[in-house]
């Protein structure tokens, strides 16, 4: 993809929505979301004026789960580029800055296409009291502002990078980078849904392999990742 | 319909790993669905293990209950059958409480969203591509689905 197209709303119910039916390289920004996705009908607190909320539709030459984990790592790098902090990724591809979620990725796979949705804390200066213990922005860990501007640009730069580089190079290097990045793939104690266990590494498409304590190693391939 | 031929349906239901079946005989009626699996219901086995699936695996069993699958839709090739596009974890809701997309026993229409398979994060919405009537889901609400596996069985219009 040489070049994407931005569109920019003010208040949308969803970037995913008007996503839906654009063409390949089409970026969606909204400065509110009053109904942003999260995995599995959860929702995306997304206030006005204070987060990144973009949808981003691509075309990849094999529309592959891998691909989620390479949205991941874009997602990561984009933030440590504008805020010079390190995050973790959390299997998945939830970008974590001090165990506190401060990015979220969900992907829709339609037909040839695929809508990434992207959400990052950026500017909030607080949350509700049901997200104050999950949730993190930039603001918050770093006391500055930051400019959705300039994150965007990072962002886009990023996941063209990473998409050509799994195009060109196949998985095993996203898989490669993708676990030098994150703490979560392997020998981290996490609870996925009700099982517990110790991460062990990821097979070959990306999924999480997970020792669980009962003795049984077990390959997760949806599912939420918690530490216990 | 008998009692007897209800008890060889749920049978047929436990020894084929379809998840639910309907089976309309005049004015008789029955409906005989799996109930949902808890805990590690995202969670498979390495395709490696040596460990048999657990009872209530919902793979639709191969050879041992070839019996059972003849009796089963799986067999019947009037059927068309929608298959997995990719490996990961079936749903039959867009959200843990809401309405499943279709039940057995609904008319379909092209390009109607069945189901949605999720493989890390990424979501596949699942669509019927011809019309049609349900006649079986074959996989359960949460659980590990492969490549080309059948999720659904269609009685085409």
């Amino acid at each position: 993809m040489d070049q994407f197209t931005i569109l920019r709303l003010d208040c949308v119910g969803s970037t995913m929505v008007e996503a839906q039916d654009k063409p390949p390289g089409t970026v969606i920004v909204a400065e509110e979301q009053t109904a942003g996705q999260g995995r599995m009908g959860r929702s995306w607190y997304s206030p006005r004026g204070a987060g990144l909320y973009c949808s981003i539709v691509l075309e990849p030459a094999q529309p592959a789960p891998v691909l989620t984990l390479a949205l991941g790592l874009a997602t990561k790098e984009a933030i440590e580029r504008t805020a010079s902090i390190g995050c973790d990724l959390r299997w998945p591809n939830d970008v974590l800055i001090a165990e506190r979620k401060v990015a979220g990725v969900l992907v829709q796979l339609q037909e040839d296409k695929v809508i990434a949705g992207i959400g990052i804390n950026v500017n909030h200066a607080r949350f509700p009291a049901e997200l104050a213990s999950l949730a993190t922005s930039l603001r918050l860990v770093t006391g500055v502002e930051y400019s959705r501007e300039l994150l965007l640009a990072n962002l886009l730069d990023s996941v063209e990078c990473y998409c050509e580089l799994l195009e060109s190079e196949g998985s095993a290097v996203i898989l490669r980078l993708f676990a030098q990045a994150s703490s979560y793939v392997s020998g981290r104690r996490v609870l996925v849904d009700e099982v517990a266990g110790v991460t062990d590494g990821l097979d070959p498409s990306g999924f999480l392999w997970i020792r669980a304590d009962n003795g049984r190693r077990l390959l997760v391939r949806a599912g939420n990742v918690r530490p216990r | 319909m008998t009692l007897e031929e209800i008890k060889q349906l749920v049978q047929v239901v436990i020894e084929s790993g379809v998840a639910e079946l309907e089976v309309t005989r005049g004015e008789n009626r029955v409906r005989i669905r799996r109930t949902a699996r808890s805990a590690a219901q995202e969670m498979v086995l390495p395709p490696a293990a040596a460990m048999p699936p657990a009872a209530s695996a919902p793979n639709p069993s191969p050879a041992p209950h070839a019996e059972a699958a003849a009796a089963a839709p799986a067999a019947d090739e009037s059927l068309s059958y929608v298959k997995s596009p990719i490996v990961g974890t079936f749903y039959e809701a867009p959200a843990p409480d809401a309405p499943p997309f279709v039940r057995v026993g609904e008319r379909v229409t092209p390009g109607q969203v069945l189901c949605i398979i999720e493989s890390m994060k990424l979501m596949n919405e699942i669509e019927a591509e011809i019309a049609g009537t349900i006649v079986a889901r074959l996989v359960e609400n949460g659980s590990p689905v492969e490549y080309g596996e059948a999720l659904f069985a269609i009685r085409p219009d």
